[in-house]
């Protein structure tokens, strides 16, 4: 169910709130938040990859530099709505499970389309790297032969996707299509995103690099198998939908996975994997959105779904408001003084993030600040690690606050079954 | 690699609160943590004279000082916070799973570039942490790739400086802790640690965290799955260290264990039996790179220690943790 307010009312509600300061909402109210703004997020998410598509479909219909950087402008259009998921990420089994489908990263590229030479071959972690199913309508794979003659939506989700059991062998979801819109980045350390010519996806003579009707099949199923997964996603959150029940089925339970999605993105997630670990790499590779730099714009919005899942209030991407009780009400009701410290490192992270996502939308690009050497760069991306790290604390302090830390919210499925990890 | 999945509720105890964390700080801070980073320090000043004085890949002297320096990090690399984190000291230390490639990238474009860094430390630390510390080194002392690439001399060079940077980090983790321990023993005003459960947390989250890496990390990546193990992921497997730093990193754990659960016995006790049947399993292995992940019968023996470890968790987390009213909090392995 998701609440819509007009101004007004929105108004209204704010005043009461304020009046009733020191009463803190049920835990269900929270959890029916929390909930409602999934909704209203992986909903949204879905209606820009159907902006998407229909940019696609014209790109395949009419190549020409236009259509191709309106499927690229659709493209980042979408990421807007579902970086600002992926706090539900962590906290969520169903989210998790599901994920790596549609932003799995970093991917082989080489396994999709054609790269450059300096890309390399075969790695010993993963013989497929240079696949490149677009060229190749049968290939050999764990000891099978595989039929990719027609490429469809079955055989990248089903066949190709984490290939031989290897996670870069990224076939599906936001990043393969990133890569099919812009190619690699071959600036190194200097400004520019990928830069593939709209003449591959022209057909007959035009066709550059090869198989241009597969290219297109290609993006083509990717982008349906997208929307089709999003789909499902959304469907979980709708009122009796299974993220839903799963969240509500112990509210305790379920306030501590609103925490543990805000701390494991913020920490290990955003923070090491994604930011820090590519600055101490210096790789220009190691950004999230290599291919269209896009990465500050990434991170932004990862920043950015933390803190209006803890203030409880989501903006739509047609401007509805979304919101209710939230975590921060909860935690004003029990130590407003927390509450305090939780939205002032929340807010400074965003001004780091906003810092970075400036300077880059400015031209400085994320590839240069990662530039060994680069003081300017280092200390941005520094700025936003450091204000994920601090935050972290406090989402620690509130964890324990609530008295929500009898609950084991981390790793447990590794600890029942060792192998699970590994699926 | 996802690892979050299940929210578990555990029915639990009622936890004593405000416990005094004082005599646990101090003991864990000068028994435990400041020996440790003493030992690292030493042995890597000696890893880097040792360099000096000869940085042919094949010297025994060399191989030597390597071992017992990177045995002293094994030893205390569960301690991720504070000192070790500055500066990306741990990570340029030891950059490891590298699923990438990063290391032999980087090492072959140094020495192809013959590139100027290795003469200078204080440019060489600005070096890709992939280049530098004991994976980067053990590619050049024991990677067959690595024996002709470039020149012998620029080799040589490039030894000398991973292993100086490798001291420099080590003696400044060491420098730093001499100040760091007082935090750290006085949580309060001054201190990251607002209060003693928050100091205690760090210390209960460094044996999760090491408990994690060991089982899921050091022991799941060469396991694989059954139809696809994965023998060349081991850790340090040019060097055949990989089970010795399961055995190091169970016996610094354990001690980091025994010293939490001091004022609960029958814990400690059953810490103790749990981690003396892990390190048995490990002894009785008898496979120092994890080669055996690959077939049936020796995998069910790597399988079976993996599980001892995953035992150790279980006593760790569902007693150790709700007796001393402390959670792990979040930690670096927490994501893919």
């Amino acid at each position: 169910m998701t609440k819509l307010f007009t101004a007004a009312s929105a108004l209204t509600l704010c005043v009461a709130t304020a009046a009733f300061s020191s009463d803190a909402p049920s835990k269900a109210d929270v959890l029916n938040t929390y909930a409602d703004i999934a909704e209203a997020k992986y909903d949204d998410s879905l209606i820009s990859a159907k902006a998407l598509q229909a940019a696609v479909n014209a790109l395949i219909a009419e190549p020409s530099d236009a259509t191709l950087n309106a499927a690229r402008a659709a493209w980042v259009a979408a990421r807007v709505p579902y970086q600002q998921t992926e706090v539900y990420r962590f906290g969520n089994a169903i989210v998790d499970d599901w994920e790596g489908k549609v932003n799995a990263w970093p991917l082989d590229e080489g396994l999709i389309d054609y790269v450059d030479a300096a890309y390399g071959g075969a790695t010993d972690e993963n013989e497929f790297a240079v696949l490149n199913v677009i060229a190749n309508p049968s290939f050999e794979l764990s000891g099978e032969t595989i039929d990719a003659s027609k490429i469809t939506p079955e055989l990248l989700g089903e066949t190709l996707h984490e290939a031989d059991g290897i996670e870069a062998n990224v076939a599906t979801g936001y990043h393969a299509i990133e890569f099919l819109l812009w190619g690699q980045d071959m600036n190194g350390h200097n400004a520019g995103a990928g830069n593939r010519p709209w003449t591959d996806y022209a057909q007959g003579d035009d066709c550059t690099g090869g198989n241009c009707d597969r290219r297109a099949e290609y993006l083509s199923a990717a982008t349906e198998l997208l929307i089709s997964d999003l789909e499902w996603m959304t469907a979980q959150w709708k009122e009796g939908g299974a993220a839903r029940a799963a969240l509500t089925e112990n509210e305790a339970a379920g306030v501590s996975a609103i925490l543990t999605g805000m701390g494991s993105l913020s920490y290990g997630e955003q923070a090491g994997e994604r930011m820090r670990l590519g600055l101490m790499l210096n790789d220009p590779e190691e950004e999230h959105d290599c291919f269209s730099d896009n990465t500050h714009n990434s991170h932004y919005y990862d920043g950015l779904g933390i803190q209006n899942v803890y203030l409880g209030e989501y903006v739509r991407i047609d401007g509805t408001p979304v919101s209710g009780a939230s975590l921060s009400d909860l935690v004003i009701a029990a130590d407003p003084a927390l509450d305090v410290e939780m939205k002032a490192k929340l807010s400074n992270t965003m001004q780091a993030l906003g810092r970075l996502k400036s300077t880059a939308e400015a031209g400085f690009a994320y590839d240069q600040m990662l530039e060994s050497g680069n003081v300017g760069g280092e200390a941005l991306i520094m700025g936003g690690v450091n204000g994920l790290v601090d935050q972290t604390k406090t989402i620690e302090r509130i964890v324990a606050l609530l008295e929500l830390d009898q609950i084991d919210f981390e790793g447990s499925d590794s600890l029942d079954n060792p192998d699970a990890v590994f699926h | 690699m996802r690892t979050l999945a299940t929210l578990v509720l555990l029915s639990l105890p009622v936890t004593a609160h405000a416990q005094d964390r004082g005599p646990i700080l101090a003991e864990i801070t000068e028994a435990h943590i400041l020996p440790r980073f003493a030992n690292l320090s030493e042995s890597a000043d000696s890893l880097a004279s040792t360099a000096q004085a000869d940085c042919l890949p094949g010297s025994s002297d060399l191989r030597a000082a390597y071992g017992a320096a990177f045995d002293s990090w094994v030893s205390a690399s569960h301690l991720r916070f504070g000192p070790t984190e500055t500066g990306d000291r741990a990570f340029a230390l030891a950059f490891w799973p590298d699923t990438k490639g990063f290391t032999p990238k980087t090492l072959s474009r140094m020495i192809a570039d013959a590139d100027a860094s290795v003469g200078d430390a204080e440019a060489f630390s600005q070096v890709s942490i992939a280049g530098r510390g004991f994976f980067a080194l053990e590619r050049m002392l024991y990677d067959p790739d690595f024996a002709d690439q470039g020149q012998a001399a620029y080799r040589c060079a490039l030894i000398q400086a991973i292993a100086a940077d490798i001291a420099r980090n080590a003696d400044a983790i060491n420098a730093d802790w001499q100040g760091y321990a007082a935090l750290i023993m006085h949580p309060g005003d001054g201190s990251p640690y607002r209060s003693g459960d928050e100091a205690m947390q760090e210390h209960y989250r460094a044996l999760t965290t090491g408990l994690e890496f060991t089982a899921d990390t050091r022991l799941g990546r060469p396991l694989g799955t059954f139809d696809r193990p994965r023998p060349n992921r081991a850790e340090a497997r040019r060097s055949e260290r990989s089970l010795r730093h399961v055995e190091l990193s169970l016996a610094a754990l354990k001690d980091l264990a025994l010293r939490l659960s001091a004022d609960h016995p029958e814990i400690a006790s059953r810490l103790s039996q749990a981690f003396d049947a892990a390190a048995n399993r490990a002894h009785a292995l008898d496979d120092p790179t994890f080669a055996g992940a690959a077939t049936p019968q020796s995998r069910l023996r790597i399988e079976a220690l993996q599980q001892s470890i995953n035992d150790i968790r279980s006593i760790v987390s569902t007693e150790l943790g709700p007796t001393l009213g402390i959670s792990a909090g979040f930690n670096s392995l927490d994501g893919d």
